[in-house]
Formats: structure tokens, sequence, C-alpha cells
């Protein structure tokens, strides 16, 4: 059996301007950055400093305006939408801010969605499973206007793990919460993925939150900079 | 996989109530397009089969030959059914008592259409050889009784009993003889019938439109020029009612088809901008842009193929009642089933949703995924595909209703200028506001800065509530209105007998007949047979189609364009000193005391003989030559039932004649006996009955009405769901708005009135718009298709703002005051998470 390779993540001067009517602003500055296999990292940063557009690309849901972008050894800045649509649906999971669990759905079948777009078997019964672990097991049935914040993004964290991924972006997946909910939520994400070995690439602004990586970069005025590494490789 | 997504989807949507405004849209639609195919064909062909009945067959050959049985034979091959009728006049004899009578002698088939009952004794007996049925004042003129017999000619025949119901009882043009039935067999036996007899011979075909019209073409070749089609007639009384009935429900239909259209493409929008969101995420969680598309389409799919289910059994269904009112209203009414109103109805369907709602849903699918991270704003810039798609529906679906290309263009037309003129008023007053709109201090002032802010949304929004204020003002007024006015001109006791051959002396002594029987004569015309024998020396040529009271085609026809078509028959003129009320100059001056030979003309026969004003007309009056100068063309109304002519002379050119005179009274059915009292004392008195058509027109009138009332709730429950849509989509934008300025501390009762204001301005405006256009296209259609004279509807001028005020804000309150009851956080949370 081929060992997998540990660089999961890797970014090559990476740079995002976008045009203006009269002028052009550039959001993202010549970011090189490693992320290995299994670590967790924290992108820290001001309001507007570019985290979320770095994550964005990260994640293959935008594109960078110049340099490459590789995940999990494969070029995401030569790959189409629908190319990086179905390597997202393999490999890669998401819990947001804002919970975005579709409202018409119930809580089982919003955690089964990404099950389904994978073509994964069991699905339902993977659901139950993670609604479990969750503590949402008896809420199953429920519509997410039905529950609460904090249930909300226990549903979302369970959608999160069900495929498997082998990386998970988390952008401030506990801001819209309360102390109390919000720390149990972070207990919840980070369980599941010591659990699952997955990658973790956390947006937030939170430094207790971002203390629990193993890695902090700091993004400011959209340039990326290492401030803790507790085992990442890196180039800046 | 994603079918089953979708369908979970589609299924939980549903339940949530998502696709519902998208669902009542396509349902409505289609519950629109079947039902009223549905029941305008079932009024149609009831009309027709009525119609038909008045003739006692689908169509008529007319000839003065003998009945030819080549005619029946072809009519044999073609599976037609026929029957044999012939029609003259001839004095009948009862012991020392004679009569001149109408016979009509008939073949057993007869008659193909409608119903004949015979009496005798209370009891319905059948018509059979060697017996007379007759008028009940044949027996009173005669003096006899059931089992007597009367002469005919050279034979003796039983009369067996009265006619009680007879399909196809002399209308216009009767001569007013009293009637007698019998059996043609018989007629050879009374040897009445010698060459060059006055014989109308008739046969009489019925069976389907398309056996008719092979009869006719089979035929064209062996008819002799004298011979001539009749059928249900749409230049007559009863065909140009018909017509405008049919006219009548098509438009309304239209606009209920296209308003349901719009709440669906709004729905549709709306939707589309509420499930961004969701797209972004299933395109974050993996899904491509092609999945994402085929699951909404998959969805659009489900919702049409549900809606459409239901429209169509809920049209059915409504086809069903209205054949079984149909059926009370004719008794021998057999409902057709036709798979068209359901075929319309599928395609209506899929129309609306794939070239309405379909483009907003698949523009959903272009969402980029990017937007879980950062919502972008939903695009309020004009759509041009949708716009094209949404056009090229509208104008699909006017012509697959009307079938008629020019109607289709001309509506298609008329709506784009609507639309056009609508955004231009809207973008025009928006921008007057700014002024006003400068603060945001008080309710009011924001209300009209948010209008100014949103000035395209608004115009797009005004244009929709415009159209649905204006479908809904305009059928209304149609139906009360115009309708109105059309039964005005039949009015209850419209003149349903016509009295001829009245000489000066008789004149005075009827009048007082009539009042004597609280009846009241109409004006004495007086009446004289002519000829017009040429203009400006010039002979006329015979005419190509009969006038229109006798809407017949020839056998064989000779054209020529640049000869004057004359009328080929004698006519009734009369001479006048006055312009008769129903009449109208169109070019020309009405006699004057000084008028010496002047004759004033119809204006449509004037065309037709291509007479211009000063032509000298040379007519054959009592053998004796006249001419005259044409003066005047005249505008004759003759849906009015009152005398009308077709030429009027100066009265200096008749004061030699013998004067004879005709007038219009209206004779309630209970009284029919008066006829009798007529025909007693004034025996060279002709009566014509014109009750048949009367009563037929009435019932038309009544029918349109019952199926625009149908029309008009299906019309406003579509301008209600367009409303609604369209204030929901609205609100959806102010919805962010509310949360912040409730943060910021504006109370409840503050938003409440911004926003009632707004609207309030909106309903206003989109109800004074539509006054304006309704006005304008009811004047059209008044004048235009009703032949209406054109008057002002001040009702409309407050009805439409208020209409539009109230609805629009009674929708916007409705919906506002949930979003108002939320605890700021929730509805500060429901704003940042949308």
């Amino acid at each position: 059996m081929n060992e997998l390779p540990s660089v999961f993540i890797e970014t090559r001067n990476l740079q995002k301007t976008v045009q203006l009517p009269s002028s052009s602003l550039t959001i993202l500055t010549d970011i090189n950055l490693t992320i290995n296999r299994g670590q967790s990292v924290a992108i820290v940063g001001a309001s507007g400093s570019g985290k979320s557009t770095l994550l964005g690309i990260l994640a293959g849901l935008d594109q960078a305006t110049q340099g490459e972008v590789f995940l999990a050894g494969q070029a995401l800045h030569q790959m189409s939408d629908d190319e990086r649509a179905a390597l997202r649906a393999k490999k890669v999971g998401f819990v947001f801010q804002s919970f975005l669990l579709l409202p018409a759905l119930t809580a089982l079948e919003n955690v089964t969605l990404p099950a389904e777009l994978a073509g994964l078997k069991d699905a339902r019964a993977k659901g139950l499973a993670l609604l479990e672990q969750v503590g949402l097991a008896e809420r199953a049935d429920f519509f997410p206007a039905q529950l609460s914040g904090g249930e909300q993004q226990r549903v979302a964290i369970a959608r999160a793990f069900i495929t498997k991924p082998e990386i998970l972006f988390a952008d401030e997946p506990s801001a819209n919460l309360d102390a109390n909910t919000g720390e149990m939520v972070e207990n919840l994400l980070f369980d599941l993925n010591q659990q699952q070995g997955t990658t973790l690439v956390l947006v937030t602004h939170k430094a207790s939150l971002a203390e629990r990586c193993q890695a902090q970069w700091v993004m400011q005025s959209g340039r990326l900079t290492l401030s803790t590494d507790s085992g990442a490789k890196h180039a800046l | 996989m994603h079918f089953k997504i979708a369908w979970r989807m589609f299924w939980r949507e549903l339940r949530k109530g998502e696709l519902w405004i998208i669902a009542f849209a396509l349902v409505l639609a289609v519950v629109t397009v079947v039902s009223l195919t549905g029941i305008t064909e079932s009024v149609r062909s009831a009309l027709m089969q009525r119609s038909s009945s008045f003739m006692a067959a689908d169509k008529v050959l007319r000839s003065p030959l003998p009945f030819n049985s080549a005619y029946f034979d072809t009519a044999a091959q073609l599976q037609l059914k026929s029957a044999r009728q012939m029609q003259f006049n001839t004095m009948v004899f009862a012991d020392d008592v004679m009569q001149l009578v109408s016979v009509k002698a008939v073949s057993a088939e007869y008659p193909l259409r409608g119903k004949l009952v015979l009496k005798a004794t209370d009891k319905i007996v059948e018509l059979t050889p060697g017996h007379v049925y007759v008028e009940k004042r044949v027996m009173q003129l005669l003096q006899l009784d059931i089992g007597d017999k009367l002469s005919i000619g050279a034979t003796e025949l039983i009369l067996g009993g009265v006619i009680d119901q007879e399909p196809d009882a002399p209308t216009a043009g009767f001569t007013g003889q009293p009637r007698i039935l019998m059996h043609i067999n018989d007629v050879a036996a009374t040897q009445v019938v010698q060459p060059g007899s006055q014989i109308n011979y008739r046969y009489l075909f019925a069976g389907t439109e398309t056996q008719l019209k092979q009869l006719q073409t089979s035929l064209e070749a062996k008819l002799t020029p004298s011979d001539r089609w009749q059928q249900v007639d749409r230049s007559s009384s009863i065909g140009s009612a018909l017509d405008r009935a049919e006219k009548f429900l098509l438009l309304a239909g239209l606009l209920g088809i296209v308003l349901a259209a719009c709440a669906s493409a709004v729905a549709a929008t709306r939707y589309s901008e509420r499930h961004r969101m969701a797209v972004a995420v299933i395109k974050a969680l993996g899904m491509t842009e092609r999945q994402t598309k085929l699951l909404y389409f998959s969805q659009l799919l489900l919702i049409t193929m549900l809606s459409m289910i239901i429209g169509l059994i809920l049209g059915q269904l409504a086809c069903f009642g209205a054949q079984f009112l149909i059926e009370k209203w004719v008794p021998d009414f057999v409902p057709v089933f036709s798979a068209r109103p359901l075929l319309i109805g599928i395609a209506t369907a899929f129309i609306c949703s794939m070239l309405f709602a379909l483009r907003p849903v698949l523009r959903l699918a272009e969402v980029p995924s990017l937007e879980v991270l950062r919502q972008g704003a939903p695009s309020v810039r004009l759509d041009v595909v949708h716009l094209i798609t949404g056009a090229v529906a509208v104008f699909g679906l006017m012509w697959m209703f009307s079938q008629d290309w020019v109607t289709s263009a001309l509506l298609f037309i008329g709506c784009a200028i609507f639309a056009g003129v609508l955004l231009l008023l809207a973008a025009l007053l928006v921008r007057i506001v700014k002024p006003v709109a400068a603060g945001q201090s008080s309710a009011l002032q924001l209300a009209l800065a948010n209008l100014r802010r949103r000035l395209w949304a608004n115009s797009f929004q005004l244009i929709t509530f415009s159209q649905a204020i204006f479908l809904t003002l305009l059928l209304y007024f149609i139906r009360v209105e115009l309708i109105g006015q059309w039964q005005a001109q039949v009015p209850a006791n419209a003149p349903n007998h016509f009295m001829v051959n009245i000489n000066d002396q008789q004149k005075l002594e009827l009048t007082t007949v009539l009042q004597q029987q609280q009846l009241s004569a109409g004006k004495f015309y007086p009446m004289i047979s002519g000829r017009i024998l040429s203009v400006n020396g010039e002979m006329l040529q015979e005419p190509e189609m009969p006038d229109s009271a006798e809407n017949g085609q020839k056998g064989q026809q000779t054209k020529n364009d640049n000869k004057r078509q004359g009328f080929g028959r004698e006519l009734n003129l009369t001479w006048l000193s006055e312009l008769p009320t129903n009449n109208q100059l169109t070019s020309g001056k009405w006699f004057t005391a000084e008028s010496r030979a002047e004759v004033s003309v119809e204006a449509r026969s004037a065309e037709r003989m291509k007479l211009t004003l000063g032509d000298k007309m040379a007519l054959s009056i009592g053998g004796q030559e006249v001419t005259a100068t044409v003066t005047s063309f005249r505008k004759v109304d003759w849906n009015s039932l009152q005398p009308n002519f077709f030429v009027i002379l100066s009265p200096d050119l008749m004061v030699d004649f013998p004067a004879n005179y005709m007038t219009a009274v209206h004779i309630p059915a209970e009284r029919a006996d008066l006829l009798n009292e007529v025909a007693r004392q004034f025996p060279t008195v002709s009566v014509i009955s014109v009750s048949a058509i009367l009563t037929q027109i009435n019932e038309i009138i009544a029918q349109v009405s019952v199926a625009l009332s149908v029309i008009m709730v299906l019309v406003f429950a579509a301008a209600v769901l367009v409303l609604i849509a369209q204030v929901q989509a609205s609100l959806d934008q102010r919805e962010q708005e509310i949360a912040i300025l409730r943060t910021l501390g504006a109370t409840k009762a503050f938003l409440l009135k911004a926003v009632v204001y707004e609207y309030l301005v909106l309903g206003l405006l989109a109800g004074g718009f539509a006054t304006v256009l309704v006005e304008a296209l009811l004047s059209v259609l008044q004048v235009r298709l009703f032949e209406l004279p054109f008057q002002l509807h001040p009702m409309l001028w407050w009805m439409g703002p208020t209409l539009g005020a109230v609805i629009i804000v009674s929708l916007a309150m409705v919906q506002l005051r949930g979003l108002l009851n939320m605890p700021s956080a929730v509805l500060l949370r429901r704003a940042l998470h949308a």
C-alpha cells in the first residue's frame, strides 16, 4: 500500500485581486502555505483581512487570480468548476459560521445530503450514528427552524463528517453562538476531527479556539504570516 | 440519486409552502384554460345546436326548383341525415270560410334538429299523412275544431292538432300568413303544385361540420344559380350575438391565463432568490452546476405535473358542471366530450412553467458556491432572456387560445405598449417623488425615500400591480357595464312583432286597439316596395351575396368587382323627414323642408353599389320610375330590432303614392290572442313575429353573463395570486431593512406606517394607471367590438385607485404583521441568515 503524501494543501505565490469599477483591489498577496495531512491549522486575522477569501480558494470554492493551489495533490487552479465540485464531494467537509442548513430538509436529511451526493451507501444509518454522536438523535426529524443555534451547528458538524472528509474547513464555527454553546460545539468539532484524523483548516478571530490548533497563521492586509507552529512545514 | 433528492426536496418544499404560489398559479392557469375552452366549446355547441334547431337542421339548401334526388344521394353517401320541406302559400277552405295560409309540407324525418310538438286535445301526437296541424289562430280564423275537415286544393285533410312547438317557426321575412303543417306525401293530391307555382323547396341536412363541408364541396358543381345555402348565420342577429359571445369569452380567458402565468414567473423568481443560499450550500458540498440545474429542473417538473393534474381535474369538473347547467337550458343538448381543452391545458401548464418559471429556476444553479462564505446580492437587473421567453410564452398562449394570428398579434402589441407606458409612467412618477422624499424622519418620508431607492424594482412591481388591477377592472366593467348596455339594447319590452301593410285609416284604429289592451304601437313608418334600377344610368349587377338578413350563398356565383352590386330584389322603401334615432349619418346631410327628390342610403349598401354623394339613383316604385339624388349615407344599427331601411326617400317624392305603414310593437307572450284580434279586425295587416330571435339573443346574453362571472372569479383569483406573489417578493427585499430599523429602535407602528404608505402609494398609482387604461380600452371595445356609443365610466375612476390601494395594502399588512410581531433578535437573525 502506497503511503499518502504528507503535504495535503500547498499554495504557491497565491494572489487574489478583484476588479472594481474604477480600480482593482488586491485581497491576497503572495500567499505561500503548506498544511500537512491530519494537521489542524487556524487562520486568524481582523475582519476584512482576507481570511475567508483564502478559505474559499483553499476549499476550491473560489479561484485565485495568480499562483497555484494543490489540494490532496491535485492542482485546483487548473480544474474547472465541476471538477472542483467533484473533488469537494469526495474529500472536503465544511462548517459555516451561520450553519447553512437547508431549511426544507430535516436534521437527518441535512446530515445525509453530502453522503447522497457522493453516492455513499447506508447514508441514513451513518447520519443517525453521527446525530447520536453530536447528541441529537432524538431530533433527527426536526427541521432547522425547530432547532436552537447550537443544535443547528451540531447538525452542521455531523453533516461535515458524514463523508469522512480528508479535510474540513470551518469558518468561524462558534461566532454565532453563546460562550457555553460555542465551547460545546468547538469540543465536538475537535473530537470528531481527532477521531477521523481529518485535516482541519479553521478561520477564526477567537484566540482560544485558534490556540487549540497545531498551527496558527495570521492574516494581515492580505498577507499571511506564521504565528505558531507545532509541526507544520511552511514556506514564507 | 439526484432524483431521489429532488423528490424529497419537492415534497418538503411543498409542505413548507415554498412552492404553493407557483403551484396555485399553474393550477389556476390550467383550470382557466380547461374550463374556459371546455365551457366555450359546450356553450358554442349548445348555441349551434339551439341555432340549428331554429332551422330544424344544421344546413339548409333552398331552391325554387323541385327536389333533385342526386343531392339527397350525395348526403346519404356522406352519412348525413336529410329531410325534405316545401313551403308555399295557398287558400284553404273550411265550409264557407276561406283563408290564405302559408303551408309547410315536411317529410317524416323532419325536424333534424330541435323538437316538433303537435298536440291534439292536450295529447302529443305525430305528424301523419292525411292530417294537417295548424297554428292556434287558424282554428279561430276558420272556426274549426280538431277532427274537422278542411280543403287544400283538390284534397281534403283532417285537422289533426295544433302546433305547440315548431323548431323553425318563421322569424324575419315572414309574410305573416297563418301557418299550416302537413305531410309532404299529401302535397301531390292537393294539386296546388303546378308549373310556375311559387314553391320554396328546402333540403334539410344534419351531421358533423366536416360532413357538411364535404357536402357543400360535393354539391358545388351540381347546384343551379338559384340554389342557396343557409346555415347558422354570423351576420344575422343570432349569429352576431354568438360571435360576440365567443369574442368575449376568448378575451376574458386570455387575461386570466396571462395573469396566472405572470404569477408563476414572479413566484419562481422569488423562489430562486430565497434559494440562493441553499444552492450555494449544495454546490459547496460537491454538486456540480449541471446536477444543480437538473435538481431544480426536476422540482419544477414535479410541481408542473402535480399542478397540471389538479388543474385538469378541476377544469374538467367545471366543464361537467357547465354542461349540466347547459342541459337545463337546452334540453336536447348533447354534450360532446372533446380532448382539446385537456390538451390545451397540458400545453398551458408546460408553457407557463417552462417559459415563465424555468429561466429563474435554472439561473439559480448559477449561484456561485462561494456565497456560502460571502453572500452576494441577488441581481435586480433586467433578465432579457426571461423577458423574451415570457413574451414568447404570452404570444404562444394567445395564439393557442385564439387560433387567430391577428387577434394574438393585436393583443400582444397591446400588452407590450401597456407595459412600456406603465414602465415610463412609473419611472417618471417615482422620480417626481424625489423632493418630497428628502429625509427619513417621518414614516411618509421613509416610504417615499424607499419608493425612490427601489426605482426599477418598484417600476416592475407597478406593472404587475397595474396589470392585475387592470384585468380585474376590465372584466368587471365588461361584465357589468358592457353586457348591461348590450342587454339594454334588447330591453324586456323590446318590440317583438312587426305589423306591416297598415293603411292611413288603420293607423289610428290600430293605435286605439293596442291602447285598449294597454299596449302602445311604436312609430309608424310609411313603406312601399320598390326596386333600384340604375345609378347614374348604369344598371346594377345581381348581388354576389344576398343581403345581411338572409346570408346564404349562391350555388354558382359570378364575380365582377368593378360593377355596382344591386340587391337583386324589391326593397322596402320609406320616406321620412326626420332621421330615425338608431341611424347615424356617416356623410352628407339629412333632408330639410326644402329637399327635393333626395335619397339617403345605408352606408354598407352604398359601398356595395359604389355610390358617392350626388349620384342619381333611378328607382321603380309602383310601376313608375323615380329619380333621386343621393345626399347622405347612414350607419344603421341592425341589432336594435327596430324597423330599419336600406333606402329612405325625401317625403316630397312620395306625395302621389298611396301610403302604407309599418310599426313595431311589444306583445307579451300571454297576450298572443291579440294577434287574432288584429288579424280579424285588420285582415290586410300582416304580423311578423321576431320574439323567437329576441328570446334567443337574451338567452345568449344570459349565458355569456354566467360564463363571464365564472371567468371573472378565475381572473380575480389570478390577480390576487399575482399580487400575493409580488408583495411577498417585495417584502423579502424589505425584511433586512425592517430588521435593521427595528434594531435601531424604530417602533412597530412607525415601520407599519412606513410600509403601509409605501404600498398605499404603489396601490394608488397602480389603480390609477389601470383606470386610465381600462377606460381607454373600454371605449375601444364599446365602439369597435360592441358597436355601442362611447360613454365614460365615472364609477371606474374611484373604484380603480381604491381597489388598488385596498388590496395591495391589505395583502402587504397581512404579510407584514408576521414580520413585525417577531422579536427583534429573531428578525435580525433571519435577516442576517437570509
